[in-house]
């Protein structure tokens, strides 16, 4: 159809008609984008009577008493500290291990080296599910079960063949004089990595810093099923059980779902280029 | 020091790296390539997790799974997924990030609402929508109620035909920024002289996005794609804290009815089966579209 050229006639006032169509639209969709934000951000300050009253109105009366209940009775305190427990050493164990062996596939030739990163790419397309059920009772048979090992090794374990996958591809980047040259200052093979190598790398391990935090602080059946106990369970698993429990307390469980949902807003926000550079590079160039 | 040159040479090239592997190795072989092989060998037997042997039953399980009407019914809803779910996002992405690339004041600004949900946990996504969908004070209901379209009103969730598509927008909600923000990446690498090459020939604004600007995505989509059809085929929070997969398993799907299989009737053997299923659906779906990019390339 000839028709789809737009007519160049119709000058500045069509021109300026499609600009305002255009933002139109992209003003409206990043209200929908918004909007159950400020719902439940506005709902957890709310009297839960105000709620059953205006449901979509902005709290008249704002109090912090659904947060003082969630975190209290709500037993929040205790599910925030969890998740805190089990999210600094997965974050910090996939650093460390990434960027030991994503250094070696980088940098250095050995045999097997193809193999081992093939290995280690199929757990790229190997989602969770399909190893959920032996990991479960080989975790009650060691004794590793009912505690937060239970969440530490396998969220790492299955954060690795990303984890490597960036590194990897970081290392790559840097200039192989650089490794020479820390030779010859007389390092030997692990000072090159951690003194020269590793502290340039440092924008890929906050980009992975980003990946791993998010995924350990969000994930949810992995916890679910490792973590049972109640007093183990993390924030997104309390909260689950918190919904079923408190059914009918709207403003509690936005509380909540609040209580969650800011840290992450709040990280997002503030590594939102490094975390957006790292999920294109990955995307677009790998 | 009496070691010979290409002794420490080969230290140097063998064993260090190596050592360097090593942790990351030991842990993602322990925790995540031998539970993989395990989940083989328990599809192959009746193991309730309790008995102290696992009777080794052939492929008993799965051909009860290929006779399990739940398991068909589970599959269906997630290639419903898979078909709505993977399509509108990667195409209101598209759309989206024309519109932002073709210029726009405050890029920025919508590059990071569009992306705010994708970020937050799916239980969250899922209590923020149950919510929405709630049939007294929930806000679709009361927008409807108040234009009047009262006999529209419902439960969303509880309602037999709705539940699946109601969750499947949810889903959608909270994915769309995703395909959004790798689209917009992938449009600002695109070769600018293709497009003005087509638009002396004449070619409108459509013919181009179509014919210069699609093909040069192509790599991108394929792996977008490859991306919602392995999350298609392990869908699970959403439903789960939602509906679980009621009412009456109309939003079951394979990872709900696994999960009840498994962990709540402790059927080891038989949930490990369906993991199978799951696992053999999602490697096949990455393998064909990785194939399907190097080829292209």
């Amino acid at each position: 159809m000839r028709s789809a050229t737009l007519p160049r006639a119709s000058g500045r006032r069509g021109a300026f008609l499609l600009t305002l169509i255009k933002y139109a639209i992209l003003v409206m969709v990043a209200i929908l984008c918004l909007m159950p934000f400020v719902w439940v951000w506005s709902s957890a300050f709310k009297p839960s009577l105000e709620i059953a009253d205006t449901p979509l109105s902005l709290p008249r009366e704002p109090t912090l008493q659904n947060f003082a209940n969630a975190w209290v009775q709500g037993r929040f305190a205790k599910y925030f500290t969890n998740s805190v427990i089990v999210t600094v050493p997965i974050v910090g164990f996939t650093l460390l291990l990434s960027s030991l062996a994503g250094y070696a596939f980088a940098r250095h030739y050995f045999r097997g080296r193809q193999t081992l990163f093939y290995a280690f790419l199929l757990g790229l397309t190997l989602p969770f599910t399909s190893i959920m059920i032996p990991l479960y009772y080989t975790l009650r048979d060691t004794g590793l079960l009912g505690t937060y090992w239970a969440m530490i090794i396998p969220q790492t374990a299955i954060g690795l063949p990303f984890g490597i996958f960036i590194m990897r591809a970081f290392f790559q980047s840097l200039p192989r004089e650089l490794e020479d040259s820390g030779r010859v200052d007389g390092c030997n093979e692990f000072g090159v990595f951690w003194r020269v190598m590793l502290p340039l790398t440092a924008p890929g391990m906050v980009t992975l810093g980003i990946f791993s935090f998010l995924g350990a602080w969000n994930s949810f059946l992995l916890p679910l099923i490792f973590m049972q106990r109640e007093s183990l369970r993390p924030l997104v698993v309390g909260l689950m059980f918190f919904q079923s429990r408190y059914t009918r307390d709207f403003a509690l469980i936005m509380a909540g779902a609040t209580i969650i949902s800011v840290p992450v807003i709040v990280v997002y926000i503030i590594f939102q280029r490094q975390f957006i550079q790292g999920l294109t590079a990955g995307a677009v160039k790998g | 020091m009496s070691v010979r040159p290409s002794l420490r040479r080969s230290w140097r090239r063998q064993a260090l790296p190596l050592l360097f592997v090593l942790p990351a190795l030991l842990v993602y072989a322990l925790f995540v390539l031998w539970p993989f092989v395990n989940t083989i060998h328990y599809s192959l037997t009746d193991w309730d997790g309790a008995q102290p042997v696992k009777n080794f039953i052939g492929l008993a399980n799965y051909r009860d799974m290929f006779a399990d009407p739940l398991m068909w019914l589970s599959l269906r809803h997630n290639l419903i997924w898979i078909a709505l779910g993977t399509l509108t996002p990667v195409v209101i992405g598209l759309v989206l990030a024309n519109l932002v690339w073709s210029g726009v004041k405050g890029r920025t600004l919508f590059r990071t609402i569009f992306f705010m949900p994708v970020v937050l946990a799916s239980v969250v996504v899922g209590i923020i929508w149950h919510w929405i969908y709630h049939p007294l004070f929930g806000p679709i209901n009361v927008v409807l109620r108040n234009v009047g379209l009262e006999q529209v009103a419902r439960g969303w969730l509880g309602d037999y035909d709705w539940a699946l598509y109601a969750l499947l927008l949810a889903g959608l909600w909270a994915y769309f920024g995703f395909c959004f923000v790798i689209l917009l990446a992938a449009l600002q690498g695109i070769d600018m002289e293709l497009h003005d090459a087509a638009m002396i020939d004449g070619a409108g604004s459509f013919k181009r996005f179509w014919h210069v600007t699609v093909p040069q995505l192509a790599p991108v989509l394929t792996m977008l794609t490859a991306f919602t059809l392995i999350g298609g085929f392990n869908v699970f929070d959403i439903i789960f804290v939602t509906t679980k997969g009621g009412p009456a398993n109309a939003t079951d799907v394979l990872a709900t009815y696994t999960y009840r299989q498994a962990f709540t009737l402790n059927e080891a053997g038989y949930g490990a089966t369906l993991t199978m299923m799951i696992t053999v659906l999602s490697l096949v779906a990455s393998y064909t579209f990785i194939t399907l990019r190097e080829r292209g390339q």
